[in-house]
This record gives structure tokens, sequence and C-alpha cells, in this order.
């Protein structure tokens, strides 16, 4: 099993407290009367979806209850670095 | 608060006896999830420290979050109001019962569902879990003796995947 590091527990936890939460940065729009139908479809469907570093979002769901970011490798699903939501990122 | 003569639980009464294990429901209890953004507000409505690490847990008060904790108190405690500070007290204590798994092997016993390391879960420490697929809080009181929060729902089927293990 993959032992995930929660930021806000700050230890390892198992693979299975966690919940997988799509892609992190993604920024909500400021104002939302100006977006066009191609900027709301930009924002609501597309995503990266790059082979080796990707920045995710995880919930520590049966945990602390706390969403983070999650820098993880797509292809050997190593997580690099995990930190706390509203951190820049890494 | 149900009255004592009417109450019905959702596992036996009778613990379970086994070899280096016990498993049985405690006594009734009061619980309150406490919310506050900064701990200080519930310091100063309790009158008590409270633990600042997540997972960590004093005079029956655990961290559960950065924001959560949940009080687990003997029936009868008086709980004051909150009103006027930055805090949220909700009064939980019949949505969970608490069963108590006691005895040399309870570690391992335990760890048939739940994935934490529990050589490394030291006591003294509480935390929010999962049990195969039932979310429990977990709390080791000492050395052999772990107490189980389940929510009430999910109480038999806990009952019946921690005495089948205790079988093994």
């Amino acid at each position: 099993m993959i032992l995930i590091h929660c930021p806000y527990c700050d230890e390892k936890r198992p693979e299975i407290e966690f919940a997988y939460a799509g892609q992190a940065h993604i920024a909500r729009p400021v104002d939302p009367d100006s977006y066009s139908d191609e900027e709301w479809e930009r924002f609501l469907f597309i995503r990266a979806n790059p082979r080796g570093r990707h920045h995710e979002r995880w919930r520590h769901s049966h945990g602390c209850g706390r969403f983070f970011n999650a820098v993880r490798d797509t292809v050997t699903d190593k997580f690099e670095t995990t930190y706390k939501a509203g951190e820049p990122r890494k | 608060m149900s009255d004592a003569l009417t109450r019905a639980e959702p596992v036996p009464s009778a613990p379970f006896v086994g070899d280096g294990i016990s498993i049985s429901l405690a006594a009734p209890m009061m619980r309150y999830s406490l919310r506050a953004r900064q701990p200080q507000a519930l310091e100063t409505l309790l009158g008590v420290k409270v633990p600042k690490k997540i997972g960590a847990m004093e005079e029956g008060i655990a961290c559960l979050g950065p924001d959560e904790w949940l009080l687990r108190a003997p029936i009868g405690s008086k709980i004051v109001g909150g009103a006027g500070l930055p805090v949220s007290l909700v009064d939980i204590s019949e949505r969970a019962i608490c069963l108590v798994v006691e005895g040399p092997r309870s570690a391992e016993i335990l760890n048939a569902g739940c994935p934490l390391d529990l050589d490394r879960f030291a006591v003294g420490r509480a935390t929010r879990t999962i049990f195969e697929t039932v979310e429990i809080v977990l709390l080791r009181l000492a050395e052999d003796r772990f107490h189980v929060e389940v929510w009430r729902s999910f109480a038999p089927w806990m009952w019946t995947a921690l005495t089948t293990a205790a079988h093994h």
C-alpha cells in the first residue's frame, strides 16, 4: 500500500484514507459574468494529462478531512511532495 | 440521551472473550464535536487545554483535524454552551458507540482491517481512520487497550468483523 504524507497530520498515512480530488491549482473565475463560453469550457472541462509530474488535489477524507495538494508522477505513481492548500505551486 | 431502560444497543452486551483478546461495548458516554478556527476560543470556553497536534489526546479531548476536536466525557458531565464565542459544539453522543478492544492481541486484530501502523501509534494517540471500508475513530488508551468509535449503524458489522478476526 502506498503511504501518503499528509501535510496537516504531518505523517505518512495509508493510501486508502485518502481521496483523489482532481487537478490542483485551477483558479475559479474572479468575475464569472465576464466569462465567455470558451473560457467556461476551459475552466470546467479542460485538464492536463501529463506523463510524469502532475499537480493534484487530494483529501485526507478518513483522517483530518483536509484538502491538500500533491505532486505525483503518473508513470511511477510516486508522490514527490505534498503541501497545504493555498501554498504556491511546487 | 435515551433512557437507560429503553436503550437498544446494536451489538451484544456480553463481551466477546477470545485467546488474548476481549471485545466489549463501552458504557454510553457524552460525545461532542468541537470546531473552532482558534483553539484558544475552545480553551476559554471549556477551561482546559486542548491538544494542538492532530492525533493527540488530552483529558478526553482528541484533536482530529486542524479545527476539529472530539470531546468524550462520562454521562452527566456539564458541558457549557459557548454563546458569543466563535466555536461550534455539537452533541453527537448517540451517533457512535464505542467498542473496547483489549488484550495482547488487540493491535493484531485491529490490523486485520485497519491499515495504520499500530507499532508507531503510541499510547495517548487518537485519530480518525478506516477499518476496511468503515470510518472509525481509533484511540489508544494503553499498550493493550484501544477504543474504537464507530457509527451506530455500522456497529453490528464492526462487531462481526472484529470477532471474526479474533477467531483466526
